[in-house]
């Protein structure tokens, strides 16, 4: 079966936003997700992890490289690429119900059955009896599942995620994992999850790509073999699989980190 | 004892009454009106320098008897509906113009930035050298000055709403189109609002300049003619009335609208 999301020699440079000098971002990546992963990215901050994932939600034009979705070259944004963003991006003059309905209302779909659809995510991420709040009534960690389900119901072939848990408290980001973990068993969605938090990308991805210090390359890809119905955070500290994959990835990382600051 | 700390525990528990503000405004109107009345009795000829309170009233009578009053007020107030509804339906879709193309913006920015320096008041001379004293002549400058703090508030609210909605909505696969329909229009509703509130402000200061000028009717000119007729007491109503209309429009509809827009979809704190 062909890979969902395929990219192959990417390169990017970008002018500095103060100096305007050229910013190596990305170096000749090559990488391919398949149909139904979950894969996370990880390494040190200004690896250009982020620059990856707005190249491909199409917000960053690229020159040196191709970077394609179902074997359709990526040249702009489109509802094939769902994008759960940082923070704040969920509107906030919208309704939990009318935020999550949103692509399937740019999309044109009557109201009868986009209401049903949106039901379906609502209760998904678990927002039911919050359909008609406001984002502003909402806490941090509800926020990012009303964004999740903003996502999934727009129904892309792949769901890009920046960080998505980064501005929640700890406790919230434990649950907001084993949640995404139970969506990604329920929709057998692809995903490419971004991230710098090393216990998060071995805890959600079947492969975790480490990127090296600037400009990023993808230095290494690790495997983590553990079934997602056994990914449960209570256990994970005594799960050899998981203990050894985090301390692979923590080295990896580790080793940029430190290259950036003898740099 | 009545110490700083218990004065404003008092105060706090005061605040817990939707009539304790009433109630305070009431108390400070009377307080104006007793110093208002000492001063009037206290000078020469109060008919012609500071009519008392009760000469005010009494002429408010006189003024809604003969039926002068409920029409000067009508007059003002259709002008000043008129006037900056049209000035607020070009203001609000111009500065949306301004605000979605920087070539646009930049093109007329400094003109616009003119224009606005130019008051209402300083434009009324060639507009009554084009229409005479007339009702249309009111109407434009209540229109032009209504227009520019509109455009102005609309264009930062565009250029304001905060990328990532943008980008958000772009991911979801809208259209630019959409993009403004969805983002952009719900995202400076809150600047439409306030700027809203802000030209008609400004629009119902030019109607009462507009009225004095033109010598059209309405309260503006009831000041005006007041003065030229000894009349003081009417020339003190007018005043009264422009500030208590003002007032009364500003609290129960500009600042409820205002206040709903911004407050509902939780862009400021409250």
């Amino acid at each position: 079966m062909p890979a969902k999301l395929v990219v192959e020699g990417l390169t990017h440079h970008y002018p500095d936003e103060y100096t305007g000098e050229s910013v190596h971002a990305l170096e000749k990546i090559n990488l391919e997700v398949d149909e139904g992963e979950l894969v996370t990215v990880v390494g040190p901050s200004g690896c250009g992890k982020s620059t990856l994932l707005n190249i491909l939600a199409g917000l960053l034009p690229y020159r040196e490289g191709i970077a394609s979705v179902d074997g359709v070259q990526i040249s702009g944004p489109g509802s094939d690429r769902g994008v759960v963003f940082q923070e704040h991006a969920i509107l906030p003059w919208r309704s939990v119900a009318k935020n999550i309905g949103h692509g399937l209302e740019i999309k044109g779909m009557a109201k009868e059955e986009r209401e049903a659809r949106v039901k379906d995510f609502v209760d998904l991420v678990g927002l039911s009896g919050f359909e008609d709040k406001y984002p502003h009534e909402l806490s941090g960690g509800m926020k990012q599942r009303c964004a999740v389900a903003r996502t999934l119901c727009a129904d892309p072939v792949i769901m890009l995620m920046d960080e998505p848990f980064a501005a929640v408290d700890a406790q919230t980001r434990i649950t907001l994992q084993e949640e995404l973990n139970r969506i990604a068993i329920a929709t057998k969605k692809t995903i490419m999850f971004i991230t710098h938090a090393v216990d998060e990308a071995a805890f959600l991805g079947d492969r975790c790509f480490v990127f090296s210090a600037r400009p990023g390359r993808l230095k290494a890809i690790v495997n983590i073999n553990i079934p997602r119905e056994r990914r449960i955070w209570a256990d994970m500290n005594a799960d050899e699989e998981f203990v050894s994959s985090r301390d692979e990835i923590l080295r990896l990382v580790r080793e940029e980190v430190s290259v950036a600051v003898e740099e | 004892m009545l110490s700083r700390s218990n004065l404003n525990r008092l105060a706090a528990f005061w605040r817990h009454f939707p009539a304790a503000n009433a109630v305070n405004l009431t108390l400070i109107i009377i307080g104006i009106m007793l110093v208002w009345l000492l001063i009037s009795n206290t000078i020469e000829n109060p008919a012609r320098y500071l009519p008392s309170p009760i000469q005010v009233v009494l002429s408010s009578f006189d003024m809604i008897y003969k039926g002068l009053l409920p029409s000067y007020f009508g007059d003002t107030i259709t002008r000043l509906v008129v006037g900056s509804s049209i000035g607020l339906a070009l203001g609000i879709p111009f500065g949306l113009l301004l605000g979605l193309n920087r070539t646009v913006a930049d093109m007329f920015y400094p003109m616009m930035n003119f224009f606005q320096s130019v008051s209402g008041i300083a434009i009324f001379p060639i507009v009554v050298v084009w229409w005479g004293n007339s009702d249309k002549t009111v109407l434009a400058v209540i229109l032009y000055t209504s227009f520019f703090p509109i455009a102005f508030t609309v264009l930062s609210g565009v250029r304001e709403v905060p990328l990532r909605y943008i980008h958000a909505a772009r991911t979801l696969g809208a259209s630019r189109y959409q993009i403004i329909r969805d983002v952009l229009l719900p995202g400076s509703m809150p600047h439409i609002a306030t700027g809203s509130r802000l030209s008609i402000g400004f629009a119902w200061r030019a109607v009462i300049a507009g009225e004095m000028l033109a010598g059209r009717e309405g309260l503006g000119w009831m000041i005006f003619t007041g003065q030229d007729a000894d009349k003081t007491s009417e020339v003190i109503l007018g005043m009264v009335m422009i500030g208590v209309s003002w007032i009364i429009l500003d609290h129960y509809l500009l600042r409820p609208f205002e206040a709903d827009t911004i407050e509902r979809w939780g862009l400021v704190q409250r």
